[in-house]
């Protein structure tokens, strides 16, 4: 039986430790157990590196190396001969193995204990197993297949990004029966994501923004790596960071202008992958579960392609857009609306916008929002195209495509949670109508 | 009054109590080119005077080890306790392989029964409990050594502190 190191990824999750065997250069062999084997590729893994112990000392000495990893799955023993080939102490694969060990530390009791000093890299130099009876299984693979296939399927078919997104994690909860996920984009000033859709929570959080660097999402994200934990963590929860929000406040006094994220107050497993095109950011996938080792290197595997699809498809529904736009009229018509005036204020300042002193958004969404409210109320017209805002230079938006109709869905979906009044409706691609079922009185703060 | 031991075994009472009892047992060793080898051993036996370690190693699953302990003699052994990660170290350099003693098999036994009953309380059940009560059963030798160092390695600021009698 040829053993590839690809069938094998299950006994690197870390359910059973792993065992290292090196030997001093006077002879004396070591042996101790390891916290964490990670896969990079089908001839490399990488061993955490946290204590200068022997194990260290003999390596960098006698770089050879032997590591015993069990099968949780049929408790196979495993032997992996290993030569050890550098250190690596910041990047994708060090970030990758730090979420991952904090999140073992946490599981064995072990937070201030384990500390990841670096990812030593080795190469695979044998396989070996202690029973011939036992294959590898390939049922998970062969189900991961079949449920990406339907997944890509389905978002090969969206013509619409906001129809998309909704799909993405539609399709993540009926193929893979993962129930709390979201998506979010990247800000056009490339420093925080902001989330466009989520499924699994009370509250979408639509709107919700992350620094790029900021947990588990922002390390993917700027990375541009997926991060997968299979133990609760505080290290990588995000409630921290919402609670650290709210005690910041906003800029006007009491007034709070930030959108908590949704997400699991104790997520026991979660996986954040990075959305890319080429090498540019688009913004990230993440999934949670309150189930220990919930998601799987197949997940992983199925996610990243799933992104990778996404990023595509984010890039072609831009490119219609734009052709689509190049074509369309605006049509002035004037807005019928009755009622007590919604009291509408802007703060310049940071593009923050409030109905009857609700926070509705700020920033770009802010700025694009005040101004399809203040042309409808100066019954110019209240349809628009998403070229019109491109080439307007009071948004100052970037020649993004994508980025821009994201901010739009971002709009539309906070005004349906946060007013009953004031909707924006698609009318074509590129196009869209703001309609507002009550008068307006806008208010520019200074 | 007894006097004190002038040249007391390096494996204390309380140590050699817990070598032997429901901890994970892997073993090393070294070929000539100082290339490591590593197995898993089914259970421990001390000599009286705490002056031997004996471990025992299904053949089928060792061979490298084996070999290696044949050729060179030098051994390194860990002893981990699953539930609790409290962990030692010990090394020789006189390690010989012999044959099963009268009992040992029982050893084995007992060992595998108690071992996965920690196992089971962290959790790990079937296929660990069978896969272990298999290698038990296997065709299985014993190696003895005389340790010549111990090391604390339970994970934390304290692994690898050299242990003394």
């Amino acid at each position: 039986m040829t053993l590839s190191l690809d069938a094998l990824r299950s006994c690197f999750e870390g359910i059973v430790p792993a065992t290292i065997a090196t030997c001093a250069t006077d002879g004396t062999p070591n042996v101790a157990l390891l916290s964490q084997v990670h896969y990079i590729d089908n001839r490399h893994v990488a061993l955490s590196f946290q204590f200068f112990n022997k194990t260290r000392q003999n390596i960098l000495a006698n770089p050879y190396a032997l590591v015993s990893v069990i099968d949780p799955d049929t408790a196979v023993h495993y032997q992996f001969g290993l030569r050890y080939l550098r250190t690596e102490t910041e990047g994708a694969l060090f970030e990758n193995m730090k979420a991952k060990l904090a999140g073992i530390a946490s599981h064995t009791g072990m937070s201030k204990v384990f500390r990841l000093l670096g990812s030593d890299v080795y190469e695979v130099l044998s396989i070996a197993c202690d029973s011939t009876a036992v294959q590898p299984s390939c049922a998970t693979q062969k189900r991961a297949f079949a449920s990406l296939r339907s997944c890509t399927q389905k978002l090969a078919q969206c013509g619409e990004l906001s129809v998309l997104l909704d799909e993405t994690l539609d399709s993540l909860a009926e193929h893979f029966a993962i129930r709390h996920s979201m998506l979010l984009m990247l800000d056009e000033q490339g420093e925080r994501l902001f989330t466009v859709a989520s499924r699994g929570y009370d509250k979408s959080g639509v709107g919700s923004e992350i620094l790029l660097g900021d947990g588990i999402i922002g390390v993917a994200a700027r990375e541009r790596t997926p991060i997968r934990i299979g133990h609760m963590t505080s290290e990588y929860l995000y409630g921290r960071t919402v609670r650290e929000q709210m005690l910041h406040g906003g800029e006007h006094g009491e007034v709070e202008t930030e959108i908590p994220l949704p997400g699991l107050a104790e997520p026991h497993s979660q996986l954040a992958v990075p959305i890319n095109r080429g090498k540019r950011l688009l913004g990230a996938l993440y999934v949670e579960s309150p189930d220990d080792m919930r998601f799987t290197y197949e997940d992983e595997d199925a996610l990243v392609v799933i992104a990778n699809q996404l990023a595509l498809c984010i890039e072609l529904l831009g490119q219609v857009t734009e052709e689509q736009c190049s074509k369309s009229d605006t049509t002035p018509t004037s807005a019928a609306a009755s009622g007590t005036p919604l009291v509408i204020r802007h703060y310049p300042s940071d593009g923050s916008v409030f109905i009857d002193e609700a926070y509705l958004i700020k920033g770009v969404a802010g700025a694009i929002i005040w101004k399809l409210l203040r042309d409808t109320v100066n019954g110019r017209r209240n349809e628009f195209t998403n070229r019109e805002l491109r080439l307007d230079p009071t948004l100052r938006l970037p020649d993004i495509g994508d980025n821009l109709e994201a901010r739009l869905i971002l709009l539309q979906r906070r005004l349906a949670e946060r007013s009953e009044y004031i909707r924006l409706e698609k009318t074509g691609r590129g196009r869209f109508h703001l309609i507002l079922q009550r008068p307006v009185q806008l208010i520019e703060m200074p | 009054m007894t006097k004190p031991d002038a040249n007391p075994p390096l494996l204390t009472e309380r140590n050699a109590r817990f070598i032997c009892s429901e901890v994970s047992i892997n073993i090393a060793g070294r070929n000539a080119r100082n290339f490591p080898s590593l197995a898993r051993a089914y259970g421990c036996r001390v000599s009286a005077d705490r002056r031997q370690i004996t471990v025992f190693l299904p053949i089928a699953r060792s061979e490298s080890v084996l070999r290696d302990i044949r050729e060179i003699g030098a051994i390194a052994a860990v002893f981990t306790r699953p539930s609790t990660n409290e962990s030692i170290q010990i090394k020789g350099g006189d390690a010989k392989i012999v044959a099963l003693q009268s009992g040992d098999r029982l050893v084995m036994q007992e060992y595998g029964r108690i071992f996965v009953c920690d196992i089971n309380s962290i959790g790990y059940r079937n296929p660990f409990a069978s896969a272990m009560m298999r290698a038990v059963a296997e065709e299985s030798v014993a190696v003895v050594f005389t340790p010549d160092a111990a090391f604390e390695q339970t994970p934390g600021p304290g692994a690898g502190k050299r242990l003394t009698p």
